[in-house]
């Protein structure tokens, strides 16, 4: 039996026209000779009528002021996927193939119990053979599975995978079901060098390692998800980006050992961020310790994201997503750190350059208690983290100097650098994205990898 | 194989830290006091290390200059590198990388801050910090790198959910 797992993305599904498209590929496999096994993400992506987020704005709008629990939201968000694998799975017996849809459940996937962000502890194909037995097409949701807290327990409670849950899915079963191959099917024909809206000409890689594709997916790229690259490459299953709109051949994710990489793999940009400097070098300094705990604490303790982290004797500073700042500035802004010792100092955040009222209201309280220390931080909001990534060429010489002279003699501000074994990154103001993407894109050639 | 396998398997590894591992031979530079047109400096001086052929990580832009890693044999040559930079830089030698993995760390809200905020609240100085899809590396000195190892793996070592 050749199995092939074929995972079809939101854009894939959203319209009729799309998922006979995408079902003619799949009858298309069956016809070659594979047992295929179809995963399906919800109907469309932001914004229309049965999208993830269309979904849960059905909840939040009955009242923003409550949110969710996490267990409805769950279960509401996960219609998406098995409305989906129910048309999906008509369409294809409107075409003359048995298929049956299969909710996560169903599929036999298990997760652990965190709900919105479940990983998958095990899978039980045994339901998907049993339909493959009988000449059907199964129809996963993905992005969903169950958590079953006590053996025998009725049903189980329904799971959402979190972020590239589709993915995951779609590498997890062809890895329970030792698939030929895992394709996932998307928009554009494969992974390309460069964002599309920012350069044009970006070429498609027709191969790209398991640990580039999965930095690529870090560092913000829309394609596999790095948790499905991973299963896919610790059980060794061939995988695939092709668009389900072109029969361009995609990109295929190989190990490093059948492709050595090469030496730029491309740039990605991850938008949207906030960046936050703290001034630290009017505290005494041994208070400092003190302070940059206090405040690496509040953001764990808040669940917050942090990228660009920057530490130095006088400050320290991190970028965080424009969606977390609200949070960010709730719990920063106006935060009182007192220290016991001998001088029992008082430290007061203040963001920006002017004080907040709740900073003010805090420094008027405070005033009777002696000196207050103010933290001033510096805030730059609209910054995106632009990132250069390839594996040979970052631990040579001359690197940083590159990319940053590059950036610089392009007009383009960099305000801050990170860098890690794979890829060299630096924060730029949003409003220069797409030109710095473009000017490192020019400058490393990428228009003629393939 | 497969019509008869009920039998389950292990699919993703668990959340939170799964491997915390130490490099040492590092040592880390840091040059300040840059008084104006603080970028062109910073470029000035990176191609001097460039043209010296030392390879640097980790850099940093802070307000008045930058810090980085180097190797640590080629500390001494930085003396060489950085002579006509006046006496702004300092080139602290020990430095060792404690790189922590964590599958999906970005996904995982929080973890970073929690893994900064342990070192510090143990009195360990984090010099300078990267993270990838599955790891992040930090940079201490070479006398706190166990330590720190040995606290994270401790401290930071979920265990599995149960709801």
């Amino acid at each position: 039996m050749k199995i092939k797992v074929m995972k079809f993305g939101g854009t894939s599904v959203a319209k009729p026209e799309a998922r006979m498209t995408s079902a003619m590929r799949v009858i298309s496999a069956k016809e070659q000779g594979y047992s295929p096994v179809v995963v399906v993400s919800a109907i469309g992506r932001k914004g229309a009528p049965y999208a993830t987020d269309t979904l849960l704005n059905l909840l939040r709008e009955i009242d923003p002021n409550v949110e969710p629990d996490p267990r409805e939201l769950d279960m509401m968000i996960a219609c998406g996927e098995i409305m989906s694998a129910v048309i999906f799975a008509h369409t294809l017996k409107t075409l003359g193939h048995p298929a049956q849809a299969f909710r996560g459940g169903q599929a036999g996937i298990r997760t652990d119990g965190v709900y919105g962000n479940a990983r998958i502890v095990g899978i039980n194909p045994i339901s998907l053979l049993r339909s493959i037995e009988q000449d059907k097409i199964p129809v996963v949701c993905g992005f969903q599975g169950v958590f079953v807290l006590n053996e025998g327990d009725p049903g189980g409670e329904l799971t959402t995978l979190g972020r590239g849950g589709s993915d995951t899915t779609g590498a997890a079963i062809g890895a329970a079901l030792q698939a030929d191959a895992v394709e996932i099917y998307t928009d554009v024909d494969g992974v390309k060098t460069a964002d599309p809206d920012a350069v044009k000409e970006a070429p498609t890689l027709r191969k790209v390692t398991y640990d580039e594709v999965a930095e690529i997916a870090h560092l913000g790229a829309k394609v596999v998800h790095p948790r499905a690259a991973e299963i896919a490459m610790n059980y060794g299953i061939p995988l695939w980006v092709k668009s389900t709109f072109t029969d361009d051949e995609g990109t295929e994710i190989v190990t490093r050992e059948t492709f050595p990489g090469r030496r730029v793999t491309g740039v990605t940009h991850t938008g949207k961020l906030v960046y936050l400097q703290f001034d630290l070098i009017h505290a005494a300094e041994g208070d400092r310790a003190m302070l940059e705990s206090r405040i690496y604490e509040t953001m764990a303790k808040y669940g917050i994201s942090l990228f660009m982290l920057n530490l130095s004797p006088s400050s320290t500073g991190f970028a965080v997503p424009r969606s977390q700042y609200p949070i960010v500035e709730g719990v920063l802004d106006g935060l009182v750190i007192p220290l016991s010792g001998e001088e029992k100092r008082v430290y007061l955040v203040q963001i920006g350059s002017k004080p907040s009222r709740v900073v003010e209201t805090q420094a008027s309280l405070l005033s009777s208690l002696g000196e207050v220390c103010r933290i001033p931080t510096l805030l730059t909001e609209g910054c995106t983290m632009v990132s250069l990534v390839g594996h040979e060429y970052m631990q040579q010489p001359g690197v940083f100097l590159d990319v940053l002279s590059t950036l610089v003699g392009g007009q383009v501000t960099v305000l801050q650098t990170s860098d890690s074994d794979y890829s060299l990154s630096c924060l730029v103001p949003e409003a220069d994205t797409n030109r710095a993407v473009k000017l490192l894109h020019d400058r490393f050639k990428l228009a003629e990898v393939s | 194989m497969l019509i008869n396998g009920s039998a389950e398997t292990e699919f993703e590894k668990r959340r939170g830290v799964s491997r915390v591992e130490v490099r040492h031979g590092f040592a880390q530079v840091h040059i300040s006091r840059i008084p104006n047109d603080v970028m062109t400096e910073r470029l000035r001086i990176l191609d001097l290390v460039a043209k010296a052929g030392i390879s640097i990580d980790f850099l940093k832009l802070t307000p008045s200059g930058m810090s980085f890693l180097i190797p640590e044999p080629t500390a001494h040559q930085m003396d060489l590198v950085l002579e006509p930079c006046g006496d702004h830089f300092t080139v602290r030698e020990e430095r060792s990388i404690v790189l922590v993995y964590a599958v999906n760390i970005r996904d995982e809200e929080g973890l970073i801050a929690g893994m900064v905020h342990t070192a510090i609240a143990n009195g360990i100085r984090v010099d300078h910090i990267g993270d990838m899809h599955d790891r992040m590396l930090m940079v201490v000195k070479k006398s706190e790198a166990e330590k720190l190892a040995t606290l994270i793996k401790d401290t930071l070592t979920v265990p599995e959910v149960v709801s």
